[in-house]
């Protein structure tokens, strides 16, 4: 899991409202990997994975100006990942096949030589099983177990009740729960 | 607390989240339930499994990739955007008709022989009384000028007319047109783009949030300029679709207003002399179209079929040749076969004369797509990687030699 979302870079928003080009470059670098990881999880491609957090950014960069600073940037930027994720998985032209090998491209954390085929098939398992969980409980698993964001984050990230992030978030581990015992 | 209420709060006893008497209350029952306990130590094994994924970094080149992307276009490329997107909006009918009439036009005053034809045919309705508009407008002249060929070479006036959907030419007789309909309102209307480019172009460089920055037509610019053909290319960006789809639609619609040019003009006043020469060039018409007619089917058949791009500097996962009788037919055979799989269009190219076609086509739909594939020719596949999910397959099309 990730460590939890600190607070944003000293004086980076307002040099981004301020439109200095080196502030979106310190933001792109401060957050690839956590909205890319985002969308890496939820769509299983790296390829889509990628342009999705692009897109994230160049959004991001295009609103700025108008970003109230209610929330963090950490926050904000997370709630655009998953905004774009849940369009993309519900769009009629999304064609890649859900469920089979999605996140198979991921590689294993960290591959050992002594139990390297069992290790593979626990993480393959994994990978499916978090693949095959509603999006909406998929989402908020992603966010707290991998992304390690607060319910209170999530809440705010997908405009949700903390109770249903909460919720949502115990039936998505009791699904993954069910899915994966054969494999302990 | 029953076990069904124990096994609820484990989520938020792994999160640390709960309440003191809750805390308590669930203690109490695990103390006392060895099925609540084992279950407990499931849940909590399986969370520490997610939580020890790893959570993914981005690739790298990613940061220079999106700061690329969120450059201002060049400003080249933002003035050709500007000056051929909104053309779409103009009903084709009407840019068509425009377009032939501005031709015929230049084609009028360029041609000496033509405007004594013209002044020829011309004269028997001032002889026998009957009005004439004392200038005329230049969509009646477009019909008079391509009907009645000069005399002398006959032929000249087409062979060296350029194609409706070249550029170049394109462009004068639209402005000639536009000229002459509403050309205060549109010359505004082009000087305040032009103003407004201009503006763009000495902000858009220094400031995060450039005018076009602003709304989906920025967004729209960002991910064109993201979708560059030295970066991963799935989808043709809409101007390149455009620009790939312009030439190919406006010969049919420019010969379609043509014709209606024709039924809609006046009859030749009197002039059965000229009804006798139009018979005459008509059949050079016909003979000339169906000798153009293979090379226009060779270049673009399908241009309403699908994406006309050029197939993207990535290699596909699987390049193939199909021997095939008749091209043509095999393509659409193709994209057809690709669409009943679940697959579609993602390219398609001329290679030295032959067409090469790319489809992506869902991996699980891979194998019968190459099965019905090889059911149109001989099929030969170069290559093959089948890793991805959609498989994006490069198939050149071989005439069969008798």
């Amino acid at each position: 899991m990730r460590e939890s979302l600190g607070a944003d870079p000293p004086g980076l928003l307002e040099r981004l409202r301020a439109g200095e080009p080196r502030a979106f470059e310190e933001l792109v670098i401060a957050y690839q990997h956590r909205v890319f990881g985002v969308a890496l999880r939820m769509l299983g491609s790296r390829a889509e994975a990628e342009e999705i957090a692009q897109e994230v950014f160049l959004r991001a960069h295009r609103a700025v100006a108008d970003f109230r600073g209610d929330a963090r940037l950490g926050t904000w930027l997370y709630a655009i990942a998953s905004r774009l994720c849940l369009n993309r998985l519900a769009s009629p032209d999304r064609r890649v096949a859900r469920g089979d090998a999605a996140l198979a491209d991921v590689p294993a954390a960290t591959p050992d030589a002594a139990d390297a085929f069992e290790r593979a098939q626990r993480d393959a398992a994994l990978r499916a099983a978090i693949a095959e969980l509603p999006e909406d409980r998929r989402i908020v698993l992603v966010l707290r177990d991998v992304e390690g964001l607060t319910y209170d984050e999530i809440a705010e990230a997908l405009a949700l009740e903390p109770g249903t992030v909460r919720s949502r978030l115990h039936r998505a581990r009791l699904q993954l729960k069910e899915k994966l015992e054969p494999f302990a | 607390m029953t076990c069904s209420d124990t096994r609820e709060l484990f989520s938020a006893l792994a999160d640390d989240a709960l309440a003191p008497g809750e805390r308590d209350a669930l203690q109490a029952h695990l103390a006392g339930c060895a099925e609540c306990r084992r279950e407990l130590a499931g849940f909590e094994r399986t969370l520490r499994r997610v939580r020890a994924m790893d959570p993914g970094r981005a690739p790298a080149g990613f940061v220079e990739r999106v700061l690329a992307a969120a450059r201002p276009e060049p400003w080249p490329r933002r003035l050709a955007r500007r000056l051929f997107v909104p053309w779409p909006k103009v009903p084709l009918g009407v840019a068509a008709g425009l377009l032939i009439a501005g031709l015929a036009v230049l084609l009028f005053r360029g041609s000496p022989e033509q405007q004594v034809a013209a002044r020829y045919e011309g004269a028997p309705p001032a002889a026998t009384g009957e009005a004439v508009p004392p200038a005329p407008a230049p969509t009646p002249a477009a019909p008079a000028a391509t009907r009645e060929p000069a005399p002398p070479p006959p032929t000249a006036a087409r062979d060296t007319a350029p194609p409706a959907a070249t550029p170049p030419p394109a462009a004068a007789p639209q402005d000639s047109a536009a000229r002459q309909l509403d050309a205060p309102k549109k010359a505004d209307a082009a000087n305040q783009r032009m103003a407004d480019q201009r503006a763009s172009e000495s902000t858009g460089s220094k400031t995060l949030a450039a005018p076009e920055g602003k709304g989906q037509e920025a967004f729209g610019e960002a991910l064109r300029a993201k979708r560059e053909p030295e970066q991963r290319a799935q989808a043709p960006a809409p101007v390149e679709q455009f620009a790939n789809k312009q030439p190919e639609i406006a010969p049919k619609d420019a010969a379609d207003s043509m014709s209606k040019l024709r039924r809609d003009a006046p009859p030749p006043v009197g002039a059965a002399e000229s009804q006798r020469r139009e018979r005459a060039v008509e059949p050079d018409r016909t003979v000339a179209g169906a000798a153009r007619a293979p090379a226009m089917a060779q270049v673009a058949p399908l241009s309403r079929t699908g994406p006309m791009t050029g197939i993207p500097a990535v290699p596909p996962d699987v390049t193939a040749q199909l021997r095939v009788a008749d091209p043509a037919g095999a393509e659409r055979a193709l994209l057809e076969l690709a669409a009943r799989v679940g697959g579609r269009q993602t390219g398609r190219r001329i290679d030295d004369g032959r067409v090469a076609v790319e489809v992506a086509v869902p991996r699980d739909a891979y194998a019968q797509f190459v099965r019905e594939a090889a059911a149109l020719g001989a099929l030969a596949i170069d290559r093959q990687t089948l890793a991805s999910p959609t498989i994006r397959t490069e198939i050149r099309l071989e005439p069969q030699s008798p």
